[in-house]
Order: structure tokens, then sequence, then C-alpha cells
């Protein structure tokens, strides 16, 4: 019943995505040496990028499996992910060939650390084992670092990328120090075998509460929830914006992946019907509807007194989605966990079609404070300007917009769930979301420009990326049945 | 006369670890790390670990120790940090570390640990290249591609540009 784990040797037809990635990191170092023209060097990421997606996608018709001997798995939920972060990745590297900030401050070797981030993504996405989710969650770390400090010159991106290290070794650390114990107690660091530990009455509930605090520090941080979430308003503002684009949907996503199989696989037992039950004596699903609670509630009202740049408040705005999602991890069933992925490829098109507006109007005007929009629809600017009103009310939750219906699965899983406190503070939040949202709405069309701020052009190449982000929140905003049977279908993981 | 030995060098390694977090001395700082390494790699000789010591001794103290010692010798006024940001209050702090270590204290003590019979003192080399070989092949591959891009990143971060 049980099938063990593939042998090294056997898992590689499993892991064809992962080796073309890894072999484009190192074909971008080298080519590096010999191509002059580096744009060369992000089409040839772009390419990679689109392969890796398609041979994921490839490996849906396969089977599920364990790969090298347990460190990582493949099955639907790692699959979900893949696709999603491989997207994620598309996106930014698209977004980054369009950047004028990447384009005056690029090196070769961005394209190839950014293949390398993703890379990380992957694994993140499919690993079952500490010592594995560790690494590749440490890779992610150091590449963001890399990335999000590229703009030399700029003291804004050297503060960020400094504050992101200090924070990220920190929040790292006490993971890791939290897996020990979490070791010391199972005496493993296969999730499955640390569920098994636990099933025997291995471990007992204040020691586990203190391991799964320390854990949460580090997961915390990469999707930046509440108490973790410091870095973020600096490093969303200081940070290139397509490297803000790509930590602010990539990361957390990957973080949210890793974090759900941890947590559901070795910390949880399912009990059929897709409604999972808790081990080990810990509750660990109050700490994370507090948690989620805090975190949109400080995320909101951060944002609300945010008045000037507008990545800073992005960034305010995404630790408030990272509650939102939370919101699914909660209710510890198949309907939270599939209202979470969906709401994180629905957040995936609505932000980071946020964030190309915000490029196109800092590659015209060099600027990213609030007053640099001012007027937008009425200087040359009305695309981006109508896609800006369309992502940020899908943003708050309005229909007919695919945020509203990725809101509406979180809040009937949780009211399902009885839930009734979190699903009040939810909707509570995304009135409070809708007063800095409309703030930005208005700005681009009922206030006039006062002349110095320039004109916005867009070019074809931003244009297209920004017409497929707006017409995806448009298209799952009426026909979201696919894409949501998808993600429930998704939701399983590999027993083996 | 073991257990001596063992609080002896544990003892080492506690008191280095607060020698580097107490002292106001960068220099200071960096010299009780070397006492916190040379301890921890005495507690892997306690494990029955004796690869993980050497390398600890080699890598840590005869590699790492020596070069943040260079960076600080190299670095211009490092060793009088001016703290720019008091807004945390220590009392607030003290408070809520007492806390932690109470409940850590606690969860500790009361654990089930998960105990493994000692091992006999025999070489662990050829255990170690056959796992990073066959149990942990990946975790090890994809560690060398992590080392890698480290490596260029901190290039990319830390050069100057040259000015045409």
């Amino acid at each position: 019943m049980e099938p063990s784990a593939l042998g090294n040797v056997a898992s590689l037809a499993y892991s064809l995505p992962e080796i073309v990635l890894g072999a484009a990191v190192v074909l971008l170092f080298l080519l590096d040496l010999v191509v002059t023209r580096k744009e060369t060097l992000g089409d040839v990421a772009l390419v990679t990028l689109a392969l890796v997606v398609v041979l994921s996608a490839r490996l849906l018709w396969g089977d599920s499996a364990a790969l090298y001997n347990g460190a990582v798995v493949v099955d639907g939920f790692a699959l979900f992910f893949k696709l999603l972060l491989a997207l994620a990745a598309f996106a930014t590297v698209w977004m980054s060939l369009g950047s004028r900030e990447i384009q005056k401050n690029g090196t070769g070797e961005y394209w190839a650390v950014l293949l390398a981030s993703t890379l990380g993504l992957l694994f993140m996405a499919s690993s079952t084992n500490l010592l594995m989710a560790y690494l590749a969650l440490e890779f992610v770390s150091l590449t963001s670092y890399v990335l999000s400090g590229f703009m030399r010159h700029s003291r804004r991106a050297s503060e960020a990328s400094l504050k992101y290290l200090i924070y990220g070794g920190v929040a790292s650390g006490t993971m890791i120090y939290g897996m020990s114990w979490v070791y010391g107690l199972a005496g493993s660091l296969d999730f499955r075998a640390i569920h098994t530990a636990l099933m025997s009455g291995q471990g007992a509930a204040l020691p586990l509460y203190v391991a799964l605090l320390l854990t949460l520090a580090g997961l915390g941080y990469k999707v930046a929830a509440f108490p973790f979430h410091m870095w973020a308003p600096d490093v969303y503002q200081g940070a290139p914006i397509p490297v803000t684009a790509f930590l602010a949907v990539g990361s957390k996503a990957a973080g949210f992946a890793l974090m759900i199989r941890f947590f559901f696989t070795a910390m949880a037992q399912s009990v059929g019907a897709g409604v999972y039950q808790l081990v080990g004596g810990v509750d660990w699903s109050q700490l994370i509807l507090v948690l989620s609670m805090v975190t949109m509630t400080f995320g909101n009202l951060a944002a609300v007194a945010q008045q000037g740049n507008v990545k800073r408040l992005l960034a305010y705005s995404s630790i408030a989605h990272a509650g939102y999602m939370l919101m699914g991890f909660a209710v510890l069933n198949d309907d939270g966990l599939r209202a979470m992925l969906f709401y994180l490829t629905v957040y995936y098109l609505m932000n980071l079609g946020a964030f190309v507006v915000v490029m196109l109007v800092a590659n015209s005007t060099g600027r990213e404070d609030l007053a640099g929009y001012r007027g937008l629809a009425w200087r040359g600017g009305a695309l981006p300007a109508v896609a800006m009103a369309i992502f940020l009310f899908s943003l708050t939750g309005l229909p007919p917009l695919a945020g509203f219906v990725g809101k509406f699965y979180l809040f009937a899983a949780v009211v399902e769930k009885q839930l009734y406190l979190l699903a009040v503070v939810g909707v509570l939040n995304s009135v409070v979301s809708l007063v800095y949202y409309a703030r930005i709405v208005r700005t681009m069309f009922l206030e006039q420009p006062t002349g110095g701020e320039g004109v916005v052009a867009v070019d074809w190449h931003n244009g297209l990326l920004l017409g497929l982000l707006t017409i995806g929140t448009l298209v799952l905003g009426v026909a979201w049945g696919p894409l949501i049977d998808f993600a429930g279908r998704s939701t399983h993981f590999l027993a083996y | 006369m073991y257990a001596a030995l063992f609080y002896f060098i544990a003892g080492l390694t506690v008191i280095g670890a607060l020698g580097v977090a107490l002292s106001t001395n960068v220099v200071y700082s960096a010299m009780s790390l070397l006492a916190a390494l040379v301890g921890a790699s005495g507690l892997y000789v306690f494990l029955a670990a004796d690869f993980v010591a050497v390398v600890q001794i080699l890598v840590y103290v005869g590699g790492i120790l020596i070069l943040t010692l260079f960076a600080i010798l190299l670095t211009h006024q490092i060793a009088e940090i001016q703290v720019s940001n008091r807004s945390v209050g220590r009392l607030p702090a003290l408070g809520l570390v007492v806390l932690l270590g109470l409940a850590m204290g606690a969860a500790i003590l009361r654990a089930p640990w998960h105990v493994e019979p000692l091992a006999a003192a025999t070489p662990t080399t050829y255990g170690i290249g056959d796992s990073f070989l066959n149990q942990y092949l990946l975790p090890f591959e994809l560690a060398s591609v992590v080392l890698l891009t480290a490596l260029v990143g901190a290039i990319v971060l830390s050069r100057k540009e040259l000015r045409e």
C-alpha cells in the first residue's frame, strides 16, 4: 500500500523542470562572459522558464512519486505550486526586460541569480524533509538578498538588502533552532516520520508548541506574516520593481507551500472527506487563526497610514493579504486549502499587475510616490490607470473581479467551520482596505495633473503583459470554475 | 571524570557565547567566538562525531574566525559603534526574554526527548561519504548550487563599479 521513495537515478525523470533550470543557471553564468548584449541573457531566461512551465505541466499527467530517497516529492500540490512559481518567475523576467531600472543597473548575473532563486522556490514547494526545506528556503533567501541589492548606486537598495539579510539571518536561525527541537522530539527530519512519531505519542504539547513557534518564525518571514513582517516595507520599497513583484508573489507563494505541507502532513492527520485533525496535542490552528487576524489588521491599518510611496503601500497590502490567505490555513480542511490555492493564483494576477503599472509609471517619470500618479489617466496613461483600478478593486475584493471570487471562497470556508469572529474581522479588514486602494484610484482619475508629472507612455512589451494580467483578473471574476476545480484537485498530498 | 570534562567544555561554549553577545568591543567578541567554537567542537567529540569536530576547528576556527578578525582589523572605526536606534525599551525586552526563557526551560525539562543509545566512537567518514552520495544526494547537490550562487552574488554586491 505504501510505495517507498524512488532512488536517485530513478528520480531524474521526474525532475526535468529542476534539471533544466539548474543547467540554465550555469549556462547563464558562462554566457555572461561571452555575450555583450545583456538582454540576450534575459531572453534565454525567458525561454528557459517557458520550458519549465511546459515540463511541469507535463508532469500533471504522470504519477505522483517520492523522489531522491524522500527528500522531495512530486504530487498534485507540488505541481500546482511549481506551475505558479515558474509563471511568477516568467512574469518577473518579462517585467525585467521592460524595466528601465534593470536596464540601467542590470548586469549579466541578474538573470542567473533570478533563475537560481526560482530553482529554490520549486524545491520549497516540493520538500518533504526538514533538511531539504531549510536548504531550499535559505537558497531563496540568499538569492533574494542579492536581487534586492542589485542597484548598487542606490542607497535605498543597499539599505533594503542589508535589512533583509540581517532580518533573514535571524529568522532562519530561529527556524532551524525550532527544527532541531522537532528533530529532538521526533527523532527524524522526514515529514512522514515526524508524523508517525507524533501519532505514536512521542513528543509533548509544550515542547512541540515551542518548536512550532520557532519554526514559524522562518516560514512567517517568507510569507510576511505579522510579527515577522518588519523587513517587507523597506525591502519592497528599496528593491528594483520586478524584484519586488517577485518577492511579493513568488517568495510568498513558496513560503505558503512549505508551510502548508509541513503543518498538514507532519503536524496533522487526515481523517477522510478532506478534513484534518491535529496531532501531538498542539492546537496550531488556533495559533494560525490569531496570526491571521493580527496580520491582516496590522497590514491594512499600516497601509491606511501610508501616504507616500506606492511600493511601500503595496508592501503593507501584501502583508494584509498574507493574513487573508492564512484564514484558509486555519480551517484545517480541503475547502480552506482549495480557497488558499485559488487566492494565491488570483493574487498572482492582480498584485503582479499592480506592480507592472508601478513600473510603467517609474519607467516614464522615475517616480514611485502617490503624487506621481496624479491625473495619470489624463496624461497618456489611461490604459495603465484603468488596469490599475481593476487590480486595486480586485485586491479589495469587489465583484465582479477575481479578487471577489477568491475572498468569497476563503470566507465560505471560514464560515462553514463556524469561525465567525475570523470572518467578521476579515470582512471589516476588506472594508478598511478600500480606503487606501480607492485613494490611489481617486488620485489617478479625479485629480488633475499639475503639469510637472510628465507623460506616461506604454510600450508594447509591457503593455502585452499588462493586458494579459488584466484579462486574467477579469475572466477569473466571471469564469472561475476550471481554476477552482484544478485547485481542488491539487490539495492532495502524496502519502508515500 | 567524563562528566566533569563534559561540563567544562559545555561551560566554555556557553561562556564564550555570552562573551560574544555581551562584550561591547568587537575584537573581544571575536575572540570569545573562538572559545564558543572550540567548545562546540568538543561537544561534537562527546557525540562521537569525529569528522564534524575536526571540520568545525578547520573551517570555523581556522577559516571563518580568522577572516572575521581580518575584517574587523581592516574596517575603519568598527570598535566604536554608535547605536542610533534606542527606541525599544530594555525593560520590555528583558521581560520578554525572561518569559520566553522560562517557557523554553520548562519545555526542555518536560520534553520526552528522542534518545539514541550512545554510539561507539568509530570513524564516521565512511558513513558521511556514503550518505552524501546516496541518501542525501539531492541536498548535497543543491548545497553546491547554493554556494555557487552565493559566491557570485557576494561578488556582484561588493565589487566596485569600474568607471570608464
